[in-house]
C-alpha cells in the first residue's frame, strides 16, 4: 500500500471571476523510505505539491491519502496536529528564528509537541515518538562547534543544516525539502544533499525534495515531473546515484 | 523557547515595546497613585468617623432643656443623644492676642467623642478643658498649662487637661468670613457644662443624635439620608417647634468638606489613566502589527513546523502581556510610593487628622488587570491578520497593498505641490494608523500640558474673580456675633462702608432639604453680582437670586418658586428666584435689606465693607472679631494653589514623557520603514539637509494637527477637573491666550527636537545596505 497517495487533486485559486489552477488532476503515489525528486520549472505547481503534502495548504478538490488517512479535508487544528507528529520541513532560504540559537532553533521542536493536541492517532501511529536530543542532532549534522550561534552568525550551509537537524529533531515519517540547496554554493549543496539521502537510506525517513535542478533526478528512488499543474511522468530509478556523485 | 525568542524580539525593538512598558506604567502610576491615596483617605474616613462615634444628625436651637433631651432620647431610632452649648469665643493668649475658639460645653461625650492625644480623657463633672491638638502645638500650650478663655463676653481661665483630635472638627474655619483654614491660629476645645462662666446663664443650643441604621461607613447613603430626615421631623414634632433645624453629615462642614475632598480625588483617578491606557494602545497596535507583518514568514515557518495557531497567537499576544504587567506593576509601585505619599502628605496639613495613610485597594489590582486585559486583547487583534491564512500563504511574501489614488491625487493642485508635500501626503495616507498615533501622542501631550496651564489660569481668575469683581472692598471689619445693628452702622457710618448679613438657611424642594447661605446686603458699592455668564448684573433690590450651583443641584430656573427658611428660624418662606447669580465659594440667596426687611426679618449685619484701612483704629475693639485686608484673604486663598502646582507638575512632566516616549517612538518606526526611500532619495542625489526638511514637514503637520484637538481637549479635561468639586464651590474653568501659547509652543519645541534628534539619523543610511536586495 502506498505511503501517501494524490487522487484527482485539485488546488485552484479564484483571481476576481477567474479560476486558476496551480494543480489540476494530480494522481501520484510515493512509498514509505523512499526518497523523490519533484522536477520541474518555476510555476509548474512543485510547492503547491509540497504545500498540501505538508498539511500546510488544503486542496480544493481530490483526495491526499497519508498512510491511508485522507488528509484533504482537515480543519485547521486538524492539520496542525498532522505535521506536529509527521512532516519536517527544510526550507530553500532555512527559515531559521533569527533569534533563537541554533540549538534553541532545533529545541523549538519540544514545543511543537507539547503544544499538540493529546491522544491523536498521529500519536498512536508513530509510538509517541520523543523529540530528539538537539544537541544530538546538531551533532549529526556536524554543527557541535555552533550550536550556541544565532542564525546571523552562520554561513548558508550552516543554516541550512540547522535547518536539516530541527527537521528531523521531531523524528517525522516525511521529510520535506523545498529547493535545499537553492540558496548554496555547490559543494555546500552537495554535503546538504549526502545528509538527506542519508536520512532515507539509513533511517529510512520518507524524503520528498521539489527542485528545477535536473540532475537531482539521478539521486531518487522515484521521479515526479511536473508541469503546468499536471505531473507529466512518474519514473522509477532502480539505481539511484550516491549524492556525492552528482555534479550541477 | 517562545520565551526566549519574545524576550529578543522585545529587546531588539526595545524603543518601540518601551512605549507600550512606559505608557502602562504612567497610566498605573497616576492611577494607583491617586487611588491609593484616595482610597487611604477613605478608608481612614470610615474607620476614624466609626472609631470616634460621628454624631449622625446635629439639631439646632435656641435653649434645649433636659426634657427636650429626654424626649429626642425616647423617639423610637434614636440609639443615643447628648445636648451641649457651641459657640465662637475666644482664647485670650499673652500678649493681647485674642484667638478665635469654637467652644463646647458638654455633659457628656459619647458621641462625637474626643481622641485624646496626651493628657487623661474628659469625664463629666470634670472641670478643666480639652483643647485640640494643634492649636496646642501652635500656640505652645501644654497639659497642665492654664488659658484664659472668653465665652459669650465672660472671661474664666481653665487648666488644660487634655488635647485631642475630634470627628467633627476635621475641617474648620474661624469665622464666616474664612475661605482658607489655618490650624493653629484658631482652635476648638470642650469643656464641661458646670463650667460655664455664669451657671445660671447656662443654655444648650446643640443636641447631637446617634440614630439606628446610620453608620459612618460608605458615606450617607439614600436610605441613611431619609432616616435622618424622618427623625428630623419627629424631633420637630416631639418638641412641637419648627424653630429647630436638624442637619445630617452631608450638611456637616467639616464632614462634607473632607468626604467632598476624598470623592473628588477620586473621580480624578480615571481621568488620566484613559489617557495613557488609549496611547498604549495605539501603540500596541502599530507596534504589534508591524511587528507580525516583518515576522510574517517566522509566523508560517511556525505553522509549517506544527505549532498550533492557538500557540502562536499566546506568543504574539504575550509580548504585550508581559510589558503591560511590567510597567503596570512598576508604576503601580511607583504611585504608590510617590503620588499618594506627597498628596497625602498634604492632606495631612488641609484636615485634623492624625495618622492618615495610603492603602492599597482592590482597584489599584483591578486597573493592573484591566490594563494588562487590554494591551493584550489589542496585541491579539493586531497580530490576528497574520495569523489567520494557511501556513503556506504565510510563508509567500505579502502581496503588496492595493494602493489607490487618494481624491487630493487626483485634484488639479496635486501637479502644483513640490515634491515634499506630496510625499508626505502619500505617506501619512498609506500609514493611517502611525500617523494616527503620532497625532494622538501629540494630542495627549498638549492636552497634559495644556491642561496644567489652564488650572492655574481657573485658580488665578478664583482668585481675581472673588476679591477683584465680586468683592471690591479692601478691608472686612468682621462684627461679634449679637452685634446690635445700632453699632454696626456707626462702624459703617465712619468707615464708609456697606453692611453685609450672612446667614445660614435651608431650602426644600420637592421633599429634598439642602443647606445654603443668605447674603443680606444694605446700601453701598462693594459686593457685586454677576450673572452665569460673569456679566455684572445689577440687582433691583426687590427680588431673591439664587447662585448659579444651587440653582442646579435644587433643579431650579430663574422664575421657579422655591421654599426656604433661616436656620433658628421657624418660619418657611416662598419665594421666586427673580435672577441668578454665580459665587465660586458659597452657595444660596442673596437679597437685598430692604427686601429681607421686606420679609419681616430683623436686619443684623455681621460684615462691614470698606476701603478704608480700621486694623490700626479697631485693634482690641470690643465690637468686632477682626479686620481682614485682602491681601491676606488673597493669601489665604492662595495656598489652595498649592496642590494645583503640585497637580500641574505631574501633569507636565507626564506630558513631556508621553510626548518623548511617543514621537520617539513613531519616529524611529518610520525611518526603519522608510530605510530604503530614504536611501532612494540620497543616491538620487538629494542632500541629508533637504531629507530631514521633508520628514520635518510631516512632523509640523502631524504636531499642528495633534495640538488642534489637543487644547479643545485640554479645555474637557479642565472643565471636568473642575465639575467634580464639592456642591459648595462653583469655579468656572478658565483659559488664558498665554496658556495657548505656552501650550503650542511646547508641544512644538518638543515635537521638533525630537524629530531633529531622529533625523539625524538619516545622515547614517548607508545608501549599499539599504538598497540590497531584502532577505
Amino acid at each position: 500500500m502506498p505511503f501517501i497517495e494524490f487522487k484527482d487533486v485539485e488546488r485552484k485559486y479564484m483571481l476576481g471571476e477567474n479560476a486558476f489552477y496551480a494543480l489540476k488532476d494530480v494522481n501520484l503515489e510515493i512509498y514509505e523510505g523512499e526518497m523523490v525528486v519533484i522536477l520541474g520549472p518555476s510555476g509548474a505547481g512543485k510547492s503547491t505539491l509540497l504545500n498540501l503534502l505538508g498539511g500546510m495548504d488544503s486542496p480544493t478538490g481530490g483526495e491526499i491519502l497519508f498512510n491511508g488517512h485522507d488528509i484533504a479535508g482537515f480543519k485547521d487544528d486538524e492539520l496542525t496536529t498532522y505535521r506536529a507528529w509527521n512532516v519536517g520541513v527544510v526550507f530553500q532560504f532555512y527559515n531559521l528564528i533569527p533569534t533563537l540559537t541554533a540549538y534553541e532553533n532545533v529545541a523549538l521542536m519540544r514545543d511543537v509537541r507539547n503544544n499538540v493536541k493529546k491522544g491523536s492517532i498521529w500519536e498512536q501511529e508513530s509510538g509517541g515518538a520523543e523529540v530528539l536530543d538537539p544537541a544530538q542532532m546538531l551533532a549529526s549534522v556536524g554543527l557541535s562547534e555552533h550550536m550556541h550561534q544565532f542564525p546571523s552568525q552562520m554561513s548558508g550551509g550552516e543554516q541550512q543544516r540547522t535547518s536539516i537537524a530541527r527537521a528531523l529533531a521531531k523524528n517525522p515519517r516525511l521529510l520535506l525539502c523545498d529547493e535545499p540547496t537553492g540558496a548554496l554554493d555547490t559543494g555546500t549543496g552537495k554535503e546538504v544533499l549526502k545528509l538527506l539521502q542519508k536520512e532515507s537510506r539509513e533511517e529510512g525517513h520518507t524524503v520528498v525534495m521539489v527542485t528545477h535542478n535536473s540532475f537531482f533526478a539521478d539521486i531518487a528512488d522515484r521521479v515526479i515531473r511536473v508541469k503546468n499543474g499536471t505531473v507529466q511522468s512518474v519514473e522509477t530509478n532502480g539505481t539511484p546515484k550516491d549524492a556525492e556523485e552528482v555534479n550541477w | 523557547m517562545l520565551i526566549r525568542k519574545m524576550w529578543r524580539d522585545l529587546l531588539k525593538s526595545k524603543v518601540q515595546f518601551l512605549s507600550i512598558f512606559l505608557m502602562s506604567l504612567l497610566g498605573m502610576y497616576v492611577f494607583v497613585g491617586l487611588d491609593s491615596e484616595a482610597n487611604g483617605m477613605r478608608v481612614y474616613e470610615e474607620s476614624y468617623y466609626e472609631q470616634n462615634g460621628l454624631a449622625d444628625i446635629w439639631v439646632q436651637g435656641k435653649a434645649f432643656t433636659d426634657d427636650d433631651l429626654r424626649k429626642i432620647q425616647g423617639i423610637s431610632g434614636v440609639i443615643k443623644a447628648e445636648k451641649r452649648l457651641n459657640i465662637d469665643g475666644k482664647a485670650l493668649m499673652p500678649g493681647d492676642r485674642e484667638l478665635n475658639m469654637q467652644m463646647n460645653f458638654i455633659d457628656a461625650s459619647e458621641i462625637s467623642r474626643m481622641l485624646i492625644v496626651d493628657g487623661e480623657p474628659y469625664t463629666p463633672g470634670e472641670s478643666g478643658v480639652w483643647l485640640d491638638f494643634i492649636f496646642c502645638r501652635e500656640q505652645k500650650l501644654g497639659i497642665g498649662d492654664s488659658i484664659k478663655l472668653k465665652a459669650d463676653g465672660k472671661e474664666f481661665d481653665e487648666i488644660i487637661k487634655g488635647t485631642f483630635y475630634h470627628p467633627e472638627y476635621v475641617y474648620f474655619l474661624p469665622d464666616a468670613a474664612a475661605v482658607m483654614p489655618a490650624y493653629g491660629e484658631y482652635g476648638a476645645c470642650f469643656i464641661d457644662s458646670s463650667e460655664y462662666p455664669v451657671r445660671d446663664e447656662l443654655y444648650y443650643n446643640l443636641i447631637t443624635a446617634d440614630l439606628e441604621g446610620v453608620d459612618n461607613t460608605g458615606g450617607l447613603s439614600d436610605e441613611e439620608k431619609g432616616i435622618c430626615q424622618k427623625a428630623g421631623e419627629m424631633i420637630s414634632d416631639v418638641l412641637n417647634s419648627e424653630e429647630i433645624v436638624t442637619t445630617n453629615k452631608n450638611e456637616n462642614l467639616s464632614y462634607q468638606t473632607f468626604h467632598a475632598e476624598i470623592e473628588q480625588h477620586a473621580s480624578m483617578t480615571y481621568l488620566f489613566p484613559i489617557v495613557f491606557l488609549l496611547i498604549a494602545i495605539l501603540g500596541i497596535i502599530t507596534t504589534m502589527t508591524r511587528m507580525t507583518s516583518r515576522q510574517r514568514v517566522q509566523i508560517g515557518t511556525l505553522k509549517a513546523l506544527g505549532l498550533s495557531k492557538r500557540t502562536i497567537t499566546i506568543h504574539y499576544a504575550s509580548y504585550s502581556f508581559f510589558l503591560s504587567l511590567m510597567g503596570s506593576i512598576v508604576g503601580a509601585l511607583l504611585g504608590y510610593c510617590t503620588i499618594a505619599e506627597l498628596i497625602i502628605g498634604m492632606e495631612a496639613d488641609a484636615y485634623l487628622v492624625p495618622d492618615m495613610s495610603k492603602a492599597f485597594s482592590v482597584r489599584a489590582f483591578g486597573g493592573i488587570a484591566v490594563s494588562v486585559a487590554v494591551s493584550t486583547l489589542v496585541s491579539f487583534m493586531s497580530c490576528r491578520k497574520q495569523l489567520a491564512p494557511a501556513p503556506a500563504e504565510t510563508l509567500r511574501p505579502a502581496s503588496p497593498k492595493n494602493l489607490k489614488h487618494s481624491a487630493i491625487e487626483k485634484s488639479r493642485l496635486w501637479l502644483k505641490l513640490d515634491f515634499a508635500t506630496q510625499w508626505n501626503i502619500r505617506d501619512i495616507m498609506r500609514n493611517k494608523v502611525r500617523s494616527a498615533m503620532g497625532v494622538v501622542g501629540v494630542l495627549g501631550c498638549s492636552m497634559l500640558l495644556f491642561g496644567a496651564f489652564a488650572c492655574l489660569d481657573t485658580m488665578n481668575f478664583i482668585t481675581s474673580w472673588m476679591y477683584g469683581e465680586l468683592n471690591t472692598s479692601r478691608y472686612q471689619i468682621i462684627m461679634k456675633q449679637g452685634t446690635p445693628y445700632t453699632v454696626t452702622e456707626e462702624y459703617a457710618k465712619k468707615y464708609s462702608g456697606q453692611m453685609i448679613e450672612n446667614a445660614g438657611v435651608e431650602f426644600e424642594v420637592n421633599g429634598v432639604k439642602k443647606s445654603g447661605t443668605l447674603t443680606v446686603y444694605d446700601v453701598g458699592n462693594y459686593l457685586h453680582f454677576e450673572d452665569k455668564n460673569l456679566k455684572e448684573m445689577s440687582m433691583d433690590g426687590k427680588g431673591i437670586a439664587m447662585t448659579y450651583k444651587m440653582s442646579r443641584t435644587l433643579g431650579l430656573a430663574q422664575g421657579d418658586m422655591f421654599r426656604w427658611h433661616m436656620v433658628g428660624d421657624d418660619k418657611w418662606h416662598v419665594n421666586r428666584i427673580s435672577a441668578i447669580y454665580r459665587h465660586p465659594t458659597s452657595q444660596g440667596i442673596a437679597m437685598s435689606r430692604d427686601m429681607f426687611e421686606g420679609l419681616e426679618f430683623t436686619f443684623i449685619p455681621d460684615t462691614v465693607y470698606t476701603n478704608k484701612d480700621a486694623r490700626t483704629d479697631l485693634d482690641g475693639d470690643d465690637n468686632i472679631i477682626g479686620v481682614q485686608n485682602k491681601d491676606e484673604m488673597m493669601d489665604a486663598f492662595d495656598s489652595m494653589k498649592e496642590m494645583m502646582y503640585t497637580m500641574v507638575y505631574i501633569l507636565v512632566m507626564a506630558a513631556v514623557v508621553l510626548g518623548i516616549v511617543v514621537l520617539y517612538n513613531l519616529g524611529v518606526l518610520s525611518l526603519v520603514e522608510k530605510n530604503r526611500e530614504m536611501a532612494t532619495l540620497k543616491v538620487l542625489g538629494f542632500t541629508t539637509r533637504k531629507i530631514r526638511g521633508i520628514l520635518q514637514m510631516q512632523n509640523i503637520w502631524l504636531t499642528a494637527l495633534g495640538i488642534l484637538l489637543g487644547i479643545p481637549a485640554g479645555m474637557g479635561l479642565v472643565s471636568a477637573l473642575f465639575a467634580s468639586m464639592p456642591e459648595s464651590m462653583d469655579y468656572i474653568a478658565t483659559y488664558s491666550v498665554p496658556s495657548v501659547m505656552y501650550t503650542v509652543a511646547g508641544t512644538f519645541t518638543l515635537s521638533i527636537a525630537v524629530n531633529r534628534l531622529l533625523s539625524g539619523k538619516v545622515k547614517t543610511v548607508d545608501m549599499v545596505d539599504a538598497l540590497k536586495g531584502q532577505e
